[in-house]
């Protein structure tokens, strides 16, 4: 009677196959019932127990058969998705193994007996889960099948019911909704449904319509685990005490499991450290099948997996030249892909500029001077660039942070040239730095080292006192009516309490942004808009 | 006994044992295989009144909460696999409800139930 067997291998091999051709696809979209991003290694190993069992039989009747492969998905059944799977291949198994012959009716009454056997094995069903996609090929199978209809045709039209009915769990599971996926235990499913359907047919596997299945950049944010190391292992010996064996384990991690007998003990604990775990067991007795999977490894894989599919939507980038590290970071929260270190007396190079440039993956970029020193280089810079580069002139790093609210990096590199350059007309900017040397300013005499204030980058304040100067410039810049003044503290700037104070007494409609910008030089730069 | 999740100036957000409970309980029904709670003993039985949260035992101290519940799974089911599936679920979704760090959760399989 190897009749049945062989036919069995035959389906079982292309459809093992479909599955684990997506199997990293399938982890991608696991976000439930835990993101750890599994369900397809899961998925597999449970099938290769399948796939073992059929390898090791030899001469069997058919309902031998079923009980067999049923028992090995049982037995070899990992994770929440693989048990699912174990109790749908039950109750397809109940019904082919006592079918005399496999039509489409026949079909149809195993799938209708795996969708209710993988009901039955829980208190409250989840849809949008690998059950909505059983459920729904049996409905299917049930509305389609006829004596005449050939059980190829059947296999066809379940495939497209599946691929149906996977779309559609999103709208059944918000979490699924929230990540842009689809459920990876039904995705799956609907793989082995596939190479089932490709093993009859004879054709290749159908092609999954596209967007399908695109694992959504939100997938990337599902999180979990605390422990690092999935440890697996068997102790076998004699007498072995389960519940000692659990206490003392117990301690190391979570997902604590310790399943057998006094003959063999199957371990499985997360833990951060394996080997402690290991020592444990070997104490107790013989180690054997040790299995340890970094989970971190795997959540990170996946990331990387996923990151690597999303492409860089931006049409343009933006360098900037800035002093200090608090501004750097400003810049960057911005949007600034590439910092060039740089600005009053320390002014950077063009071939500086340009490799930033050259970094950029955008067609397009803008460069940001924030100094007009040096605005020449970045011109210069701009016309040796492999790609269209703009310059918005800048004479500040205020008037930076002003150009920078006006772009938008899907917009072309020309379009955020004048949108920013605009954006930085419609704010005045100003500066407390500190003499270097002795100035005279409308008959007022500005001693080398005493803070001097600049508007607009020319002199209109001086004296021993910074709060005096400060107010000065804030006085003039919010001369005109104004709702937002920004200020970035150098790296060697005074206590604002005082300015801060007078601003809010002589302007309280104005409201003030303080910034700690980190630029040497400058004790305070201000922007007004 | 309730848990602080949060405080402030303005005071404390708390939650009770009873509500984490009733997250457990709810989590795990959701589990696939799990077809039932079941009660300890005798005065679990008088004391839980309440379907959802009945054989839920929650405690905590600075290392995080300490769940342990009992359940009843379908009978021809990988119970490890069922179990470390409870677990895990039940550890994610307090988590992410609550916000605290969960330290220990006990899955007790108390019966095996064929229900078809």
């Amino acid at each position: 009677m190897n009749g049945d067997l062989d036919a069995i291998r035959r389906l079982a091999g292309p459809t093992i196959a479909a599955l684990e051709a997506s199997r990293s696809r399938i982890d991608d979209l696991n976000v439930y019932p835990v993101p750890d991003g599994d369900t397809g290694t899961n998925l597999t190993l449970t099938v290769r127990a399948v796939q073992e069992a059929l390898e090791q039989l030899d001469d069997a009747d058919r309902e031998r058969l079923a009980h067999e492969i049923a028992r090995a998905a049982l037995m070899g059944a990992r994770g929440n998705s693989g048990v699912i799977l174990s109790q749908i291949v039950r109750g397809f198994a109940d019904v082919v193994g006592h079918a005399s012959v496999i039509d489409s009716p026949a079909l149809a009454r195993a799938f209708r007996s795996a969708s209710d056997a993988a009901y039955r094995a829980v208190r409250k069903p989840v849809e949008g889960t690998m059950l909505t996609v059983i459920r729904e090929l049996a409905e299917e199978a049930e509305a389609q099948a006829r004596p005449d209809l050939a059980v190829a045709d059947l296999l066809r039209a379940l495939v497209r019911r599946g691929e149906d009915a996977l779309s559609r769990t999103p709208e059944h599971l918000e979490i699924l909704r929230q990540a842009g996926v689809v459920d990876a235990g039904g995705a799956g499913l609907l793989e082995l449904v596939r190479g089932l359907t490709a093993a009859v047919t004879g054709e290749a596997p159908a092609e999954p319509p596209p967007g399908l299945e695109d694992v959504g950049l939100d997938a990337i944010h599902q999180e979990l685990s605390q422990y690092r190391y999935c440890t697996v292992f068997v102790v076998e010996g004699d007498g072995l005490d389960r519940d000692a064996v659990e206490r003392e384990l117990e301690p190391l991690g979570d997902s604590l499991m310790v399943v057998g007998d006094e003959s063999a003990l199957k371990v499985h604990v997360h833990t951060d450290d394996p080997g402690a775990a290991l020592s444990l067991g070997a104490a107790a007795g013989v180690l054997e099948g040790i299995e340890i999977a970094n989970m971190h490894r795997q959540t990170e894989q996946r990331e990387s997996r996923l990151l690597e599919l999303v492409p860089d939507p931006r049409e343009t980038e933006v360098v900037a030249v800035v002093a200090g590290e608090g501004n750097a970071r400003l810049f960057r929260s911005l949007g600034v892909t590439s910092i060039v270190e740089g600005g009053q007396s320390m002014n950077p190079s063009t071939a500086d500029i340009l490799a930033a440039v050259d970094a950029t993956s955008a067609p397009g970029v803008v460069v940001l001077p924030n100094n007009s020193n040096v605005i020449l280089s970045a011109e210069q810079a701009a016309a040796h660039a492999a790609k269209p580069v703009l310059v918005v002139g800048t004479r500040s790093i205020p008037a930076g942070v002003a150009a920078m609210v006006a772009y938008d990096g899907t917009r072309a590199a020309a379009d955020n040239a004048t949108e920013m350059a605009d954006a930085v007309a419609g704010v005045a900017t100003g500066a407390v730095t500190t003499a270097s040397r002795a100035v005279q300013l409308d008959g007022l005499a500005v001693d080398a080292g005493a803070f001097l204030g600049l508007l607009e980058g020319e002199p209109v304040a001086g004296g021993q006192a910074f709060d005096e100067v400060a107010a000065a410039v804030v006085a003039r810049l919010l001369a005109e009516p104004r709702e937002v003044l920004t200020l970035l503290t150098g790296e060697s700037a005074p206590p604002l309490n005082g300015l801060l104070g007078r601003i809010a007494e002589s302007h309280p409609e104005v409201e003030v942004d303080v910034q700690d910008g980190g630029q040497p030089h400058y004790q305070l730069l201000l922007s007004a808009e | 006994m309730d848990f602080v999740l949060a405080s402030s100036d303005l005071g404390r957000v708390a939650i009770t044992g009873d509500a984490v409970a009733q997250i457990v309980g709810l989590t795990a029904a959701e589990c696939y295989g799990v077809v039932g709670t079941t009660t300890t003993g005798r005065l679990g039985r008088l004391l839980a009144r309440d379907r959802t949260t009945r054989g839920i035992e929650v405690s905590g101290d600075e290392h995080g909460l300490s769940i342990a519940l009992h359940v009843v799974v379908e009978h021809g089911l990988n119970l490890a696999e069922v179990a470390s599936t409870v677990s895990n679920r039940v550890a994610y979704e307090v988590g992410r409800m609550t916000g605290l760090e969960i330290s220990a959760v006990e899955v007790h399989i108390d019966a095996v139930k064929a229900s078809a």
